[in-house]
């Protein structure tokens, strides 16, 4: 298991604020994000947890120079989000997964799009193909790789666009809300794909959500409020004070809140317990 | 015989285009009682979506037929704007169709395109807006871009409202919205239901919303409506569900569990009170065990 060593981190912040320019004259800028301090160090999985408005995704935006900081720094790798010349390392290090797949698949049928990225960075046709057939075998969609990507379900062309990203062999893939628009298994599904990633190949995964269900499942959770780092830690931490979630305009699960009620009314639940299965656990020991 | 508003008797429909014609709904016979909150619900593509385009003429049905309130969709002689006005429907994402540049010529849209007079426009809107929660005074000059995710979305459902239907057709209608924003859209739909007597269909994914809104549930899985009851029915059957690549809310899921450990959950339990309370004196009887 690779661990990540906490003197080099993957990508830092140091002290970043940005506001997103005025759309008309005389207008106000808003504030997004307000002086984050942050460090990601490789192979974490890492959930940007937070309501509509608070700034996660403008905080993901920024790891992978999509947005660059007004002032303050971003450093991925070492290297600072405003330096041209590191732009495409960047980019090729940190790699992006949208709400919507249909943003980024590009090709007719599956293998051109997982293949488009490395075409156009230029590599040898051999090794392309090499490359596409481990991505498709990684993310399971060998099986339908002649296929025109209007023919797949959600979930499926949601694998497509990772295919494509981790073709590029990132060292860091950043999920922005990109189960959203799935159906509930589908969404199990990517989810289950980022964790076997992560175990796997020892990728960094930040994942955007504002699901409690997925942060529960990670090593690291960080929770965004008015444009700053309002919480960082474990899930199990972070779980514990559910009623400051919810005055975070956070969505509690309901089996979260049986626990809590449960645990008020003086019954000896385990806290650790914030999943699906160890709650199950927990109410039947 | 109960008061139904909409029903289907075996519809079917296919997307045809020139070289392929792929079956999207297969002899679909069901019934919507006026009143009630409906929940449709199955994977992509398992037709929700051309189902909800009947409701409202925007399909009509290559076989079989579909009644909303008395007029068959489709048929010679019915007058399709008139139903378009009693079934009204939010798509998803309503809040990019908002346009106009203030709240108030936005919401009138529809009722001025029906030809409604002035005045009759006006309380249309006023009602419109009180109902979503945004009232006419506070919100009918602002511009709609400069309110939040949650309000937008209740915006466009105004203008949906301000048209009068007495069926509301929702496509994920909180898809995108955070905690508050669901709420204020659930207080909305209350009021639609209790204080207009609409019907509300409801299109979507998330399974303890639906558990928790809808009276009735229609489960579809490749054009065919494969089961359908209650919520209660419907979600004690976890493993069919599964089987059409759906799930039961997490809290179903959760009992769905415990039953395969062996704790006897009746299938009655439901809601989270219900499971509570259950839970709380299950565990005093097995401690005095």
């Amino acid at each position: 298991m690779q661990r990540y060593e906490s003197d080099v981190p993957l990508i830092s912040f140091q002290h970043v604020a940005y506001a997103y320019p005025a759309s008309q004259a005389g207008q106000e800028s808003v504030p997004v994000l307000r002086g984050v301090d942050l460090h990601i160090g490789q192979g974490e999985y890492v959930i940007l947890l937070g309501h509509n408005g608070s700034g996660k995704s403008t905080l993901a935006r920024h790891c992978n120079a999509l947005l660059l900081p007004d002032s303050g720094d971003v450093l991925v790798g070492g290297q600072n989000t405003r330096d041209v010349r590191a732009l495409r390392e960047i980019r090729e290090q940190v790699g992006m997964i949208f709400q919507n797949p249909d943003s980024q698949i590009i090709a007719t049928i599956v293998e051109d799009d997982v293949a488009w990225s490395l075409i156009m960075r230029g590599l040898p046709a051999k090794q392309v193909r090499v490359r596409v057939e481990e991505m498709m075998e990684a993310v399971g969609i060998t099986h339908l790789r002649k296929l025109p990507p209007h023919k797949l379900s959600g979930g499926q062309r949601q694998r497509v666009a990772i295919a494509g990203v981790l073709a590029l062999r990132p060292r860091c893939i950043i999920a922005d809300e990109a189960t959203s628009m799935l159906d509930p298994l589908s969404r199990q599904e990517i989810n289950q794909l980022l964790h076997q990633l992560h175990e796997v190949y020892g990728l960094t995964i930040i994942q955007v959500t504002h699901l409690l269900e997925e942060a529960a499942l990670a090593q690291r959770v960080i929770v965004m409020e008015q444009g700053r780092v309002l919480l960082d830690d474990t899930p199990t931490k972070i779980f514990a004070d559910l009623p400051r979630l919810r005055a975070l305009n956070l969505l509690i699960p309901e089996p979260l809140e049986l626990a809590e009620r449960l645990r008020a009314a003086g019954m000896p639940l385990d806290p650790e317990a914030i999943t699906l299965e160890s709650i199950a656990r927990a109410l039947n020991s | 015989m109960s008061d139904t508003i909409i029903h289907t008797r075996k519809l079917s429909y296919s997307y045809k285009n020139a070289s392929q014609v792929k079956v999207a709904l297969r002899d679909v016979s069901l019934e919507i009682e006026r009143g009630s909150c409906v929940a449709i619900i199955g994977v992509t593509g398992s037709g929700k979506s051309t189902l909800m385009q009947h409701f409202n003429g925007l399909l009509k049905p290559d076989a079989g037929e579909v009644w909303v309130d008395g007029m068959r969709v489709g048929a010679r002689g019915v007058d399709m704007r008139q139903l378009r006005r009693r079934v009204g429907m939010l798509f998803q994402f309503p809040e990019s169709q908002l346009f106009a540049s203030t709240i108030f010529a936005d919401v009138a849209f529809g009722p001025q395109r029906m030809g409604y007079a002035h005045r009759e426009v006006r309380t249309k809107v006023m009602t419109a807006l009180e109902l979503v929660g945004l009232p006419f005074h506070l919100y009918a000059r602002r511009s709609p871009f400069e309110l939040s995710g949650g309000q937008k979305r209740r915006i466009a459902l105004a203008g949906v409202l301000a048209m009068s239907p007495q069926v509301l057709i929702l496509d994920e209608p909180t898809v995108g919205l955070d905690a508050q924003g669901r709420d204020e859209l659930y207080g909305c739909l209350q009021r639609i239901r209790q204080e207009q007597g609409g019907t509300v269909i409801l299109v979507s994914h998330d399974m303890a919303e639906v558990a928790s809104l809808a009276n009735r549930l229609f489960v579809l899985h490749q054009g065919s409506l494969v089961m359908q009851g209650t919520p209660q029915e419907v979600f004690s059957r976890s493993e069919e569900l599964r089987s059409w690549g759906l799930a039961a809310p997490p809290l179903h899921e959760l009992l769905a569990l415990l039953r395969k450990q062996g704790v006897p959950v009746p299938p009655e339990v439901f809601t989270l009170d219900e499971v509570y309370s259950w839970f709380y004196e299950y565990s005093c009887l097995s401690r005095q065990i």
